[in-house]
C-alpha cells in the first residue's frame, strides 16, 4: 500500500485537500476521552482478579468508603439480597446522589452569585488535591500490591506528595504548559472513574441513568442550576471556576508553551469555519478584555460557557460549550461518567467494552453536531450514556451469544 | 518506513508468541512451580495474538489514517455501522441459537444470510458515503478549497473498509482473547493441533484484509459503474465465509486457513491492480489537461 500514499503526492502537490484539516477539533476531544477510557479499562481489568490478596484488602477498604457503605446500609435496612431488593437500593442510592448533587449545584450558583469566586477556587483546589493524593494513593497501593512493585514507603510518600501538588497547580495556574494541564485532568478523571466503578453493579447503572437525566434537566430547563450558572457567567463576562478539559492545541507560534491570554483590548478577530456533519461550527467574533489582577478568559460573544455540576466532594464542570478560542470544552464530569460506563462494561466482558466505546463516541459526535447547530451549552451526558446503556444491553443479550456460537465453531464472515 | 518497522516488529512478536506458547507447553509439563516468567510470557502470547490479527490494520492506521483526522472519524463511524449490522444479525438469529453442531445446513444458512445482509448493507453504506461526499464538496466550495480528489475518495473508502475489518477482528477475535493473557491456552476439538486463539487470529487477519480492500474495490466499482468490480466484492466475501465452513469438519482448519489466506491475497491483488490502473489513468488525464 505504499503505492497509494506515494501516488497521492504528485496528484495533490501544491494543493491541500480539505480532508487534511477537517475534523481536527473533534479528534482533539476524542483522543483524551479515549485515553481516559482506556486507562480505566486497564485498571479495572488488571485489578479485578478475585483470588488476590490485594482484592481482599481493597474489599476491606471499600466497606468503609461512602457509596458502597450507603448502599450496603440500604441493603441492611431492607434485609435481603435478592435482585429486586438490589434494584430498589440502587434506585434509592442513585436518587439520593442526584438530590445531593442538585443541592450542591444550587449552593454553587448561590456562591457564584455572591461573587465568592476565590472561595470556590480554593475549594476546588482542595478537592483536586484530595482526589490526586488520597484516591491516587489508594489506587497506587492497589497496583503496587497487585504487581508486587518494590517501593519503600518514604519514596512513595514523596512521589505522591510531589505529583499531587504539581497536579493541583497544573490544573489551576494558567502559566502551566497546557499539555500538563490536560494530562492531570485526564488523571483526575481516571482516578475518580475507577473509584466509581467500585460501586455495586445495579447502583452504577442507576447512577449513570439518573445523572444523565439530571444533566439533561439541569442544562436545558430554565430553572436548572447549570443553566442559571451559565447565564450568570455570561451576563458578567466571567469564567466559571471549574474543572474543564479544554481541547486547545499547543500553539507553537507563541514561543513558550503557555496558555496565553492576549491582553490587548478591542482586538476583534473573525474566524470563519464552516460546518460539516462532524466539525464544530462557528462564525466567531472575539473581543478580548483585560482585567487588572486576574487574567480573565475572553468570551465568545453570545456563546455561553459551559455549565457546572458538583460531583460528591468535588466540583467539575459539565456539558459541552465553546471555549474562548473556539476550542471545544468538555467538563471533567463527562470524562468520568463515560469512563465509569466503560469500566463497568469491562467488568463483564471485552465485547461490551468495545460496543460501549463505539456508542459513547457516536453519542459524543451527535452532541458535537448538535452543538454546531444550536450553539449553546449542551449536556454531554444524556445521548452518550443512553446509547452506551442500550448498546451494552444489546451486546450482552444478543451479540455475545451469536458471536461466541460462531467463533467457537470457527465460522466467521 | 514506518510500515516496514511495524511489520518487522509485528512478525518478531508473532515469532515470540509462537515460541512462548510452545515453551509454555513444555514448562507446564515440568513439576508445577508457578514462576513470574511464565506469567509475563503469556502476556506476550496474548499481545502476539492481538498483533497477528491487527498488525496490518495498525500499520495502515499509523501510516495512512492517523495523518488525517477526518479519516479517523470515518473509521470510527464505519466500525459503529458494521457493529450495528452485526447486532441486527444477532438479533435476527437469536431465537434459533444455539445451533446443534451436527446440522451443517443450518450453519450454511447462517453464513449465507449474514453475508447477504452485510453485502446489502454495503449499498446503504455507499449511499451514506455519497451523501457525505456531497456535503464535503459543498463545504469545500464554501471554503474555496478544491473538491475531493480521487485519492481522497479512495482514502475514505480505505478508512471505511478498515472500519469494517476492525469491527470483525474486534468482535470475533479480540473479545475472546482474554483467556490468552493468562497462563493457559485452549484447543478446539475440530482443530487440535493449533491453539484456538491462533486460528481465530489468523482468520481475523484474513478477514481484515478482505474487508478493507473489498470496500476500496466496491467503492471504485460504484463510482465507475463497472459490474465486474461490483460483483467481485460480494462474491469474494461469500467465498471467504464459505471457506470457514470447512472448519466444521475435523481437521478442516488445516485446509481452511491457507485457503482463506489465499482469498485474502486475491482480494489484495485485485484491489492493487484496480487502484494502480485508476491512478495511472487519472494521472494521464491530469497531465494531458
Amino acid at each position: 500500500m505504499d503505492d497509494r500514499s506515494t501516488d497521492s503526492d504528485p496528484v495533490t502537490a501544491g494543493e491541500s485537500s480539505i480532508l487534511d484539516t477537517l475534523g481536527e477539533d473533534v479528534i482533539r476531544i476524542v483522543s483524551p476521552v479515549s485515553l481516559c477510557m482506556l486507562l480505566v479499562v486497564l485498571l479495572v481489568s488488571s485489578l479485578s482478579s478475585t483470588n488476590d490478596l490485594s482484592s481482599s484488602i481493597s474489599s476491606l477498604f471499600l466497606s468503609s468508603t461512602t457509596p458502597t457503605s450507603f448502599s450496603s446500609l440500604n441493603l441492611l435496612l431492607l434485609g435481603s439480597d435478592s435482585t429486586w431488593e438490589e434494584i430498589k437500593s440502587a434506585l434509592i442510592t442513585a436518587l439520593s446522589f442526584v438530590v445531593v448533587v442538585t443541592l450542591l449545584t444550587f449552593l454553587l450558583v448561590l456562591l457564584f452569585y455572591f461573587r465568592c469566586t476565590s472561595f470556590l477556587r480554593i475549594y476546588m483546589g482542595i478537592s483536586s488535591l484530595f482526589v490526586l493524593s488520597f484516591l491516587g494513593g489508594f489506587i497506587s497501593l492497589l497496583l503496587i500490591s497487585h504487581f508486587k512493585i518494590p517501593i519503600d514507603p518514604l519514596t512513595f510518600a514523596i512521589l505522591l506528595f510531589n505529583l499531587s501538588v504539581v497536579g493541583v497547580f497544573a490544573v489551576f495556574m494558567s502559566k502551566f504548559p497546557i499539555s500538563m494541564n490536560q494530562g492531570y485532568l485526564v488523571a483526575i478523571g481516571v482516578l475518580t472513574a475507577y473509584w466509581f466503578t467500585m460501586l455495586p453493579e445495579w447502583t452504577t447503572w442507576a447512577l449513570l441513568i439518573a445523572m444523565s437525566l439530571y444533566d439533561l434537566a439541569a442544562v436545558l430547563l430554565p430553572v436548572g442550576p447549570l443553566r442559571l450558572l451559565v447565564e450568570l457567567a455570561m451576563s458578567r463576562n466571567e469564567e466559571i471556576p471549574a474543572l474543564v478539559y479544554e481541547a486547545r492545541p499547543v500553539d507553537p507560534q507563541l514561543g513558550d508553551r503557555v496558555r496565553v491570554w492576549r491582553e490587548t483590548t478591542d482586538v476583534s478577530i473573525e474566524a470563519t469555519e464552516n460546518s460539516t456533519n462532524s466539525a464544530n461550527v462557528q462564525t466567531v467574533q472575539e473581543t478580548r478584555l483585560a482585567v487588572s489582577e486576574e487574567i480573565t478568559a475572553p468570551l465568545i460573544e453570545a456563546f455561553p460557557q459551559t455549565g457546572d455540576r458538583h460531583l460528591g466532594t468535588e466540583e467539575e464542570e459539565d456539558g459541552i460549550g465553546l471555549g474562548s478560542s473556539g476550542a471545544i470544552k468538555l467538563g471533567l464530569g463527562d470524562f468520568i461518567f463515560y469512563s465509569v460506563l466503560v469500566g463497568r462494561a469491562a467488568m463483564y466482558d471485552y465485547m461490551t467494552v468495545y460496543a460501549c466505546y463505539l456508542a459513547i463516541m457516536a453519542g459524543l459526535g451527535v452532541t458535537l453536531l448538535l452543538l454546531a447547530v444550536y450553539r449553546k451549552a449542551l449536556p454531554a451526558l444524556p445521548v452518550s450514556i443512553m446509547l452506551g446503556v442500550v448498546f451494552y444491553l444489546l451486546t450482552r443479550v444478543l451479540l455475545e451469544v451469536f458471536v461466541v456460537q460462531c467463533s467457537s465453531n470457527l465460522l466467521m464472515f | 518506513m514506518i510500515m516496514i518497522f511495524i511489520f518487522i516488529s509485528y512478525y518478531t512478536n508473532f515469532l515470540i508468541s509462537l515460541f512462548a506458547s510452545s515453551l509454555h507447553r513444555r514448562r507446564r509439563q515440568r513439576k508445577g512451580e508457578r514462576s513470574q516468567i511464565g506469567d509475563t510470557m503469556t502476556v506476550a502470547a496474548g499481545v502476539g495474538y492481538v498483533l497477528i490479527a491487527l498488525g496490518p490494520a495498525l500499520s495502515l492506521f499509523a501510516s495512512v489514517i492517523a495523518k488525517k483526522p477526518f479519516l479517523i472519524l470515518t473509521l470510527l463511524s464505519s466500525t459503529l455501522f458494521w457493529l450495528i449490522s452485526l447486532i441486527i444479525l444477532a438479533g435476527a438469529w437469536r431465537a434459533f441459537l444455539p445451533v446443534k453442531s451436527t446440522e451443517l445446513w443450518s450453519y450454511s444458512l447462517l453464513i449465507l444470510t449474514s453475508v447477504g445482509f452485510q453485502e446489502g448493507i454495503r449499498i446503504g453504506f455507499w449511499r451514506l458515503f455519497k451523501k457525505m461526499e456531497d456535503m464535503l464538496n459543498a463545504f469545500a466550495d464554501r471554503v474555496s478549497k478544491p473538491r475531493l480528489f480521487l485519492t481522497d475518495k479512495m482514502l475514505l473508502a480505505l478508512a471505511g473498509g478498515l472500519g469494517h475489518g476492525l469491527a470483525h477482528a474486534v468482535f470475533f477475535c479480540l473479545s475472546l482473547l482474554t483467556p490468552a493473557f493468562g497462563p493457559a491456552t485452549f484447543y478446539v476439538d475440530k482443530c487440535s493441533n493449533i491453539p484456538f486463539f491462533l486460528i481465530s487470529a489468523i482468520i481475523a487477519l484474513g478477514f481484515v484484509i478482505i474487508h478493507t480492500f473489498s470496500m476500496v474495490i466496491a467503492f471504485n466499482g460504484y463510482i465507475e459503474g463497472k459490474r465486474k468490480d461490483q460483483i467481485f466484492v460480494p462474491f469474494a466475501h461469500l467465498i471467504a465465509a464459505l471457506i470457514t465452513l470447512i472448519n466444521l469438519v475435523p481437521g478442516g482448519c488445516n485446509i481452511g486457513l491457507p485457503l482463506l489466506c489465499i482469498m485474502a491475497g486475491t482480494t489484495l491483488y485485485y484491489s492493487w491492480q484496480l487502484v494502480w490502473r485508476r491512478l495511472t489513468e487519472h494521472q494521464t488525464t491530469r497531465s494531458s489537461d
